[in-house]
């Protein structure tokens, strides 16, 4: 059987256009979303700026989202045959999304009657966190849960009531309340939503319909075309981009215009920010490419501003005193990078996280890389000194994990569904850090390098799916060809390297004292 | 998400609601008689699908129903759509009627001034197209980017298996 196998290991390089893995900082970035995902429910360590009570843009929603989609664009572009490194990480993520800690702070800003919405009045006060306006939230936890399915192909939260919104105050007594949705019920709930509103828009708060806070329901749509069929996302752009001509999408100097008020009917007149031109950019960048990138060159040469050392830097929107409590953040920044990684600009890119790395808090914590919360807006010499936990832990992990249109191509084209059918790394020896995990389907090799990580360097343990029945294959570790197999098991293992067949597929145990390159090569 | 309901008054001024069409399948597009765009483009698409259903057509009743009952008597319906589209009965009433009927269909409109004269006005609204079932519940519906082709697919499609079991 072996010898069906032609000898493909002297050529056996990466070829072009494959995933590019992982670098140093990238895998801490990476190890730092997941060590956030593990922290206990409502352990928010690491992850709490100042308090504004869940109401700002860096509230934990925001993290958890981007984190989830960061974690998204690393597995599909950089490593797309470890779904064991993303898949419990999102979903605990998701977990996380769903704690009450999270959306309660619906109750008080569903009431309404600040100055964006005091035309409607006094509203009353709800806990069902979806059910009427609040985009900014139930559009994450959407696109989020159809994000999980479609990677993972597990539909664990299209069962029913498989989103549920649960509130328990101890005063309740046993009772309290359930708002049961599963990523299906809530998706049509949200579509419906923006079909009574002429597709402009869902309201965040009352009264508020943002542009940015709709994208990610699109990109929720999108996935819910790929997973069950259908054309509403193509349906709701359309209708988008009909209910924006009224404001326009851009103002007349090239930035994006914000929020318009429902009940008004007008587009609220504010200064432009950098957030806002890169938030949106980066997520519009999906499904209107050819517009973000005509608007982009400009909002960028408006709002860089260099910095020592050949860096740049962008200014913070710093809120009128008095509204709001007083805080930082480095959200402009933190977007800034996002929309540069999404449009491909590398230039810019890496002069904002050189900026980060020489003037921000770059920090290192057992192989984990982030950049450590840090109150007050500017240094000495006026520029960027804060940095928040969204950005540090979320936005600037996600610029670096991204690829130039990274989640353009996630939301252009169907990933091939075959992909699961494809030899991957399903189950792994906790803490090793992965760095390359590509199957070449040309050429019928995975390949996968590892680090140990935090794992014990004397042992590792592997499993490698979808292997039994495809035929022979030979394994080769450091280029060392050490287990030969066929279509239904282990045939000849050499040296210290175990294999055997298991349930779910080739377990493999050695040892790694350092980096080691694994490659499986199957039967062409 | 579709909970279907209507209390109005069909264009031969008889009152209807959702038990005036019990054991008849339903379609059902809500618009203007002064729209000059929308409702134009997708009345044709509609009474094309009628069309090509043939036969099949004769167990559905579509239905026009308006949104602007200040200007959209039953009298003007029917003047315009026996004009232009005579396979739909329209349907009005008065504005809180019309109201709870887009609200129970979701259906966005939205009174804005035109310019094209003195005290004009246009009423933006959706282009969904949907299909009501014999027993009044939603089956589905269509965006304005599907084709006539495949509204008539899908609409024989779904009534298939029903009108069977029915003959059976």
């Amino acid at each position: 059987m072996i010898t069906e196998i032609a000898d493909r290991s002297a050529t056996a390089s990466k070829p072009q256009g494959i995933p590019a893995g992982l670098d140093d900082v990238q895998a801490g970035h990476l190890r730092r979303i997941i060590d956030l995902s593990e922290l206990l429910p409502e352990d928010w360590s690491g992850m709490m700026g100042r308090s504004t009570l869940q109401e700002d843009f860096d509230a934990l929603r925001f993290q958890l989202a981007y984190m989830s989609y960061a974690l998204a664009l690393c597995h599909v572009h950089r490593l797309p045959a470890a779904p064991v490194v993303f898949r419990k990480p999102f979903e605990r993520l998701i977990g996380k999304m769903l704690s009450q800690d999270v959306w309660t702070y619906w109750h008080y800003v569903s009431t309404g009657n600040g100055p964006m919405n005091r035309a409607l009045g006094e509203l009353p006060a709800k806990w069902n966190p979806v059910e009427v306006d609040n985009i900014m939230y139930s559009a994450y936890i959407q696109s989020m849960a159809l994000l999980y399915h479609y990677l993972f192909d597990d539909p664990k939260f299209a069962q029913e009531g498989g989103l549920s919104f649960k509130l328990q105050p101890l005063f309740w007594g046993n009772g309290g309340q359930t708002f049961p949705y599963d990523e299906k019920s809530l998706t049509q709930h949200i579509y419906w939503n923006m079909v009574e509103k002429g597709y402009l828009g869902v309201a965040c708060e009352p009264n508020c319909v943002f542009q940015i806070c709709n994208q990610p329901a699109i990109f929720g749509f999108r996935l819910h075309d790929f997973l069950y069929g259908g054309t509403m996302a193509e349906e709701v752009t359309e209708g988008y981009r009909r209910a924006w001509a009224d404001f326009g999408i851009l103002d007349a100097a090239g930035h994006y215009n914000i929020v318009v008020q429902e009940q008004e009917h007008v587009l609220l007149q504010r200064p432009p920010a950098p957030w806002a031109d890169f938030w949106l950019g980066a997520l519009m960048h999906m499904w209107d490419p050819e517009g973000v990138k005509a608007a982009y060159p400009g909002q960028m040469a408006h709002w860089a501003q260099k910095g020592p050392n050949e860096t740049l830097w962008i200014p913070p929107s710093i809120r009128p005193e008095g509204m709001g409590p007083e805080t930082s953040n480095a959200l402009d920044f933190g977007w800034a990078a996002v929309c540069a990684s999404e449009v491909g600009d590398q230039e810019t890119l890496d002069k904002l996280l050189a900026y980060a790395d020489g003037f921000l808090t770059p920090t290192w914590n057992d192989g984990a890389f982030y950049y450590r919360r840090r109150d007050g807006w500017l240094n000495d010499s006026g520029q960027l000194h804060a940095m928040d936990p969204h950005t540090g832990n979320a936005l600037l992990a996600y610029a670096r994990l991204n690829v130039p249109d990274g989640l353009r191509q996630l939301y252009a084209q169907p990933l091939d569904a075959a992909r699961f059918d494809d030899p991957a790394l399903v189950d792994m020896t906790d803490g090793l850090d992965v760095r390359v995990a590509y199957y070449d389907r040309d050429r019928s090799i995975l390949n996968v390098v590892i680090r140990p990580g935090r794992a014990d360097r004397n042992d590792a343990e592997l499993t490698v799916s979808n292997v039994w029945g495809r035929g022979a294959w030979r394994l080769f570790v450091d280029g060392d060809h050490v287990a030969t197999g066929d279509q239904t098991d282990v045939t000849i293992t050499r040296g210290a390297v175990s294999a055997r067949r298991s349930e779910n597929g080739l377990v493999l145990r050695l040892p790694i004292a350092a980096e080691v390159a694994i490659r499986l090569e199957c039967a062409a | 998400m579709i909970d279907v309901g209507f209390a109005l008054t069909d264009h031969d001024e008889r009152p209807v609601d959702l038990s005036s069409y019990a054991g008849k399948w339903l379609l059902v597009f809500f618009g203007f008689t002064h729209c000059r765009m929308v409702c134009p483009r997708n009345l044709a698409k509609l009474s094309s699908v009628l069309e090509k259903l043939s036969a099949i057509a004769n167990g559905i009743v579509p239905l026009y129903i308006t949104v602007d009952p200040e200007r959209d008597t039953p009298e003007r319906m029917k003047d315009w759509l026996l004009d232009h589209y005579p396979r739909f009965t329209g349907l009005t009433g008065d504005r809180t009627s019309i109201d709870a009927a887009r609200s129970q269909f979701r259906v966005f409109a939205e009174r804005r001034a035109s310019g094209d004269e003195a005290g004009g006005y246009d009423v933006p609204h959706s282009a969904l197209t949907y299909l009501i079932g014999p027993d009044g519940e939603y089956r589905t519906h269509f965006n304005e980017s599907v084709s006539d082709d495949e509204i008539a697919a899908r609409i024989a499609g779904l009534m298939r298996p029903e009108t069977s079991d029915a003959e059976h």
